[in-house]
């Protein structure tokens, strides 16, 4: 963007404020991006719920309702803002715009497809975690600045679950951190170039007969860090097809549901409980914010979890697009940025479909999944993340002599990697799965009890 | 491109500098946490002026994510929140001022007047500066601060360990909490046992002590 404008003005205006202006058009573009999805997921979600527990939904407003969104913002946009006598003005004020800023920034370094990315921040991943932290502070004041207790007791269980399923989260996108070698998340999806399970470890032995429709010269991937290679690449490499994506994508998933206060994890706005949680006392367009700050933070979420472990913008054919040069390449993006989008439906929709199915849980059960099942897996996803990187990129100096894999071609090594992590992470799921079910030890006397 | 950095580093400067005296003026301690908050964010913008990206991002994880909410957290579960009737300060408050001021500008003077500053030689033409990353951060922890870094994780883990002992202790004092079926059982297992013996009625169960501290 800043190249284009460049090119168009440069001589005009000066270089900081050309950066400037193409940096807030790149804003508006994902703000408005990032809403209009947020339009069609309100709408989505309704009619969703509504078939699956037999319902119509929304119908009336446009075809099929799909107006029914817009009519509801005009509903907000003119209803009266009602603040409580007793409320702390200003801190019931701030609360929607903390909640949701920190979760529009985190949309800042998503790659949206392939060469669009608004910002390369080396430390990307660790910059979502702690953006997403933040939002917890606006949770907190509105639950304090309502001067309600439904307001604070849903403040407190949202802060509580927010703080406990961070860890699982972190812990799961480390092994994220440990095959890329790097918290860019720039560079994920290419990483994630190839095919199913053996990833860009398929050589071309032939590079005149490769047709490069099916072949593409990879720079860095698992097995050759520094030497071009040509490897076959469907797209389809994504590390959800390995054992450690695959259980570092469950977990992360989880705990994703968790974080966005989607239904099996949503205590803190429960509203046969405790009315609506923080969001009680607020009304009109401080509601809506709210109401956006949370469709926005799953939309982010499903983002992230897309980019991190289902490859992201790849997918069969942008790689051959973007191949082809010249024009193609625009093709190729435009491509990659509907594959990130169609992934981030489907992990939606699996948020829908996981509302229309289950119950929400308990306090103690929540805390129990995250402490016992979650992070235990992520754990042991971990050492299985480094046993794949050191098999199939180490040299056998690197092993200090213990393991001499040199004599391998790279997609062997992929395999060996492949079964090795496979029967790790087969076992340990077992296992901690096993203890999770045993029947609990009775911790407490009945005749105990019946005598007092 | 320099004075900007310059207005910029400005404007965080005295934004750090109000949040954190409102900090300790505020009434509300509420209010004095958040403004807390706001002079974390700007330590972190200050960070990222000087683009280190790795030490701003951590700083709003580890002050803005964890250690803020904790203190809300801690703040809220308290009394007396409003503290309108708290004395903030003591009738020898200039001392306290005096002391610290004196100490500070014992360290801070002569850093000023006589430090070397280590300014990195500028980066040779066509290339970008280079950025201290989060690569070389983990390096220095694993080789020249192995000893700090080794300490500060054992200190951690005292703290945890303890943490779960003081908290198992109170577990062991309190009663599991009872369903609805359990109560009714139990209540009709005890009007049998009224019933049987002519002694005094018992008082009703009270099974629900312990549900504050499950989370």
């Amino acid at each position: 963007m800043t190249d284009i404008l460049r090119s168009w003005i440069g001589s005009a205006l000066p270089d900081w404020l050309i950066v400037l202006i193409a940096y807030l058009i790149v804003t508006t573009i994902v703000l408005f991006y990032a809403v209009g999805n947020f339009i069609l997921m309100v709408w989505a979600e309704r009619r969703v719920v509504a078939r699956m527990q037999d319902r119509l939904g929304p119908n009336r407003v446009g075809p099929a309702g799909l107006l029914q969104p817009i009519a509801d913002a005009v509903k907000m946009f003119t209803k009266e803002d009602i603040v409580p006598r007793n409320a702390d003005r200003w801190v019931h004020l701030l609360a929607p715009v903390v909640s949701l800023a920190p979760v529009a920034m985190m949309l800042a370094v998503i790659p949206w497809g392939r060469g669009w990315e608004p910002i390369d921040l080396n430390v990307a991943l660790l910059y979502i975690v702690a953006v997403s932290a933040v939002s917890g502070v606006g949770l907190m004041m509105a639950g304090w600045g309502s001067n309600n207790k439904f307001a604070l007791l849903g403040a407190m269980r949202a802060v509580a679950q927010l703080v406990s399923y961070e860890i699982p989260a972190v812990t799961a996108l480390l092994t994220v951190v440990v095959l890329a070698g790097g918290m860019s998340l720039l560079n994920l999806p290419h990483l994630q170039a190839g095919v199913p399970i053996m990833g860009a470890t398929i050589l071309c032995n032939d590079p005149a007969g490769c047709s490069p429709l099916f072949y593409t010269t990879i720079t860095s991937f698992p097995g050759s860090p520094n030497e071009p290679v040509q490897a076959l690449d469907l797209g389809l490499g994504w590390w959800v097809f390995t054992p450690v994506g695959l259980l570092g994508f469950v977990v992360f998933f989880i705990a994703a549901l968790a974080e966005g206060e989607r239904t099996p994890f949503d205590i803190p706005e429960a509203d046969s409980e405790i009315v609506a949680g923080y969001m009680t006392e607020y009304s009109g367009m401080k509601f809506a914010t709210f109401y956006i700050a949370q469709y926005i933070l799953n939309f982010a979420l499903a983002a992230l979890a897309a980019t991190a472990f289902l490859g992201g913008w790849q997918g069969p054919g942008v790689a051959a697009l973007a191949n082809m040069g010249g024009p193609w390449v625009h093709a190729a993006a435009a491509l990659s940025a509907f594959y990130l989008l169609a992934k981030i439906w489907i992990l939606f929709f699996v948020m829908i479909w996981l509302r229309g199915a289950f119950p929400r849980l308990r306090v103690d059960q929540l805390m129990d999944f995250a402490w016992k099942l979650l992070l235990p897996l992520a754990l042991v996803n971990i050492v299985s993340a480094s046993l794949m990187v050191s098999i199939t990129q180490w040299t056998s100096a690197q092993w200090s002599g213990v393991v001499n894999l040199d004599g391998f071609a790279s997609w062997q090594r992929q395999l060996i990697a492949v079964v090795v992590t496979a029967i790790i992470n087969i076992a340990a799921t077992y296992w901690i799965l096993s203890i999770n079910q045993r029947p609990k030890e009775e911790e407490w006397d009945e005749e105990l009890v019946v005598a007092t | 491109m320099n004075t900007l950095i310059t207005i910029l580093f400005l404007v965080f400067a005295v934004f750090i500098l109000v949040a954190a005296i409102m900090t300790v003026t505020v009434k509300n301690i509420v209010h004095a946490a958040l403004w807390l908050i706001s002079s974390f964010f700007g330590v972190g913008a200050l960070y990222l002026l000087m683009e280190a990206e790795f030490l701003g991002v951590a700083q709003v994880l580890i002050y803005v994510g964890a250690v803020s909410i904790l203190i809300l957290f801690a703040i809220m579960l308290t009394r007396d929140l409003e503290g309108s009737q708290n004395r903030q300060l003591t009738p020898r408050w200039w001392i306290a001022l005096i002391v610290p001021a004196a100490l500070f500008g014992v360290l801070i003077v002569p850093t000023v007047m006589t430090h070397a500053w280590q300014l990195p030689p500028p980066p040779p033409a066509g290339q970008p500066p280079s950025i201290s990353d989060a690569q070389q951060i983990g390096t220095a922890f694993m080789r020249e601060y192995l000893l700090p870094f080794e300490v500060a994780a054992i200190l951690l883990l005292v703290a945890m360990i303890g943490a779960i002992v003081v908290a198992f202790e109170e577990r062991e004092q309190r009663r599991r909490v009872l369903t609805l079926a359990e109560q009714v059982r139990l209540r009709r297992q005890r009007q049998q046992q009224v019933a049987t013996l002519p002694e005094p009625a018992v008082s009703a169960v009270q099974p629900s002590e312990a549900t504050g501290s499950e989370t």
